[in-house]
């Protein structure tokens, strides 16, 4: 029964039903003035994020809007690079799992037999495996750049976006313009790259922005606990080190600002994927 | 038992990656790990600490060492890691583990009453709140409620799981320890309620449509049967699935929380290890975490499948 509903097509329900929705449009905005911020963010401040040159611990003024940190490093600075990196790693995470889940995904709904049997216990596998430890392990013996401990975390998440796609794949597949296609002698890639990878287009969006949000708030969490160089600002590093001083009175202009940020990003991204999850079919998520 | 072996195999991988990975580390790392660590090792602990990372024991013998709970002597706190992890496994139980049961019974609970009252203003304001929560980090959750309820208002303490040195009887040592674990506790519960609340709700609005609740209403059955023993028992499946997908999400919020309150379980003793670059001590909980890890999510699909006779069947 559920198997005859598909995805709502583009243009005729999603954008129509999506530009009502409240929470889409208060993530989108959120989502573009944190771009924004990231993008430009550089060019706002005149200062080096690492230059330790100011006077250590004096409150916001007008040279240094959100004041100094005990290492005499400008906290706008730190913000703004610690923004761009959390951000970076998020969407590195996102778009290489997304690929690998889509790639999967596909393979194993249309050649299915073999193939779609290994894919899917291994994602089994992959889906068992706690990959923050993996993470945690790799980060602390090997020193593992940010980039690859995201290309790391992209290769251990990307079975919850495969199984989404193919089980929509699945439903795509037996439908008849498939068959129509198939009879007119349209080869395996032919069909993948002209019906089934346009028509899962929605399923993308729900898969990278939730990879996306996972990523970022582990890139905070990793960061938070030191597991990433010192000298690479990161929001969750700067939590972490304001929070060593939370009882003076340098919460509000140090430990405030990189909580906020975090908080804002994360908001965004789950009320963007909160909403779109909701327009489409809401089972998708459970195969 | 298809659903066993998953969890098998991803022990025995993490089993072997914490037996061969030290083995991979490049060059002299005893003398460059500790060189910018405070941790000052004297020469036969250093030749103690390289030996245990040359050596060319088999996988065996590692096997024996790892359930014999032989797991090695951390230079950072000068105590055997079987001792600094067994003394901070409850804690982490006691807190993620509670946190866990009750945001579960009240995300489900809550979930299928606003399921049941669709439309109503109570509803929309519930998905509201909860939809923003969702959004909140545990970061954030827990800084903040540290910094109004311990600092600014004083009413709960801003770390640790007991009052050190007190003398209590056992009822106030209970009070203590409550009063200890509030905050990260909210913090835990603020972190996971929503996803459940959201996911029961989602899942209950679509079983509220389906023909056998339209029977069960028609056989006039009391409105708390038809929504509890006819439609949320099927919304059980995706919270358990969930559970399973979103385990690393809870462990990383779990490890920063009791890190934000100093509270001494294994997230905080990780953190002092990494700070140290204690790496051995790092290596033990990582492995003693997952194995927890897919320990729980195991008996949580086992104890499902006994409830619901469609996973056994794999339908």
């Amino acid at each position: 029964m559920e198997s005859s509903r598909g995805i709502p097509s583009l243009h005729h329900s999603i954008v129509p039903r999506v530009s009502k929705d409240p929470w889409l449009l208060a993530g989108a905005v959120l989502a573009l003035v944190l771009a924004m911020a990231v993008l430009i963010g550089p060019y706002l401040t005149p200062y080096d994020p690492n230059d330790m040159a100011f006077q250590p611990l004096s409150p916001p003024s007008a040279a240094h809007w959100l004041g100094v940190n005990d290492g005499g490093m400008d906290i706008l600075s730190e913000l703004l690079y610690g923004l761009r990196n959390t951000v970076g790693f998020g969407l590195l995470t996102g778009i290489v799992a997304l690929g690998l889940g889509v790639a999967a995904g596909l393979a194993a709904a249309w050649f299915g037999g073999p193939v779609d049997h290994i894919t899917m216990r291994f994602a089994d596998i992959l889906l068992a495996v706690p990959a923050v430890m993996i993470l945690i392990l790799m980060a602390a013996f090997f020193r593992l750049s940010p980039v690859a401990l995201a290309l790391l975390l992209a290769l251990l998440y990307w079975p919850t976006t495969a199984k989404g796609i193919r089980a929509q794949a699945l439903v795509v597949k037996s439908r008849l313009h498939i068959y129509a296609a198939r009879q007119m002698g349209g080869s395996g890639v032919y069909i993948i790259r002209h019906h089934l990878l346009p028509e899962l287009f929605p399923l993308y969006l729900i898969g990278f922005a939730t990879k996306a949000r996972m990523a970022m708030f582990m890139e905070a969490s990793l960061s938070f606990l030191g597991l990433f160089d010192p000298s690479r600002k990161s929001l969750g590093m700067m939590i972490s080190y304001a929070l060593k001083y939370y009882y003076l009175d340098v919460w509000w202009n140090w430990l405030l600002p990189p909580i906020l940020c975090l908080t804002l990003l994360i908001m965004a991204v789950t009320l963007l994927v909160v909403s779109l999850e909701k327009v489409f079919n809401p089972r998708l998520k459970e195969a | 038992m298809r659903f066993i072996w998953p969890y098998l195999f991803a022990a025995a991988v993490m089993i072997y990656l914490s037996y061969s990975l030290p083995k991979m580390l490049p060059g002299d790392f005893v003398t460059a790990m500790y060189a910018s660590s405070h941790v000052t090792l004297n020469a036969e602990q250093e030749a103690g600490l390289r030996a245990s990372y040359t050596n060319q024991e088999g996988f065996r013998r590692y096997l024996i060492r790892l359930f014999t709970l032989d797991w090695g002597h951390s230079y950072a706190f000068h105590s055997p890691i079987s001792d600094l992890i067994l003394s901070a496994l409850p804690w982490t139980l006691l807190l993620v583990g509670g946190a866990h049961v009750i945001s579960m019974v009240m995300g489900f609970i809550a979930g299928v009453e606003a399921a049941w009252r669709r439309g109503g203003g109570m509803e929309k304001t519930s998905v509201g709140c909860m939809t923003v929560l969702e959004g909140v980090p545990e970061i954030a959750t827990g800084v903040g409620l540290l910094l109004v309820f311990a600092m600014t208002l004083g009413w709960f303490p801003a770390s640790g799981a007991v009052t050190a040195y007190a003398r209590f009887t056992a009822a106030e040592r209970l009070l203590d320890v409550a009063h200890h674990l509030t905050l990260p506790f909210c913090t835990l519960i603020a972190a996971y309620l929503p996803g459940n609340f959201l996911l029961t709700r989602g899942s209950m609005v679509m079983l509220l449509k389906e023909q056998f609740v339209q029977t069960a209403r028609a056989k006039g059955l009391p409105p708390m049967r038809i929504r509890y023993a006819h439609a949320a028992r099927n919304a059980l499946l995706p919270m358990v699935t969930r559970f399973g997908l979103r385990f690393a999400f809870m462990v990383t919020g779990a490890l920063v929380v009791e890190t934000i309150y100093a509270y001494p379980g294994l997230g905080t003793l990780l953190f002092n290890a990494i700070s140290m670059r204690d790496l051995p001590l790092i290596q033990s909980i990582v492995l003693v975490s997952s194995l927890m890890v897919l320990f729980v999510n195991l008996i949580l699909e086992w104890t499902y499948g006994r409830i619901d006779s469609r996973v056994s069947h794999g339908i």
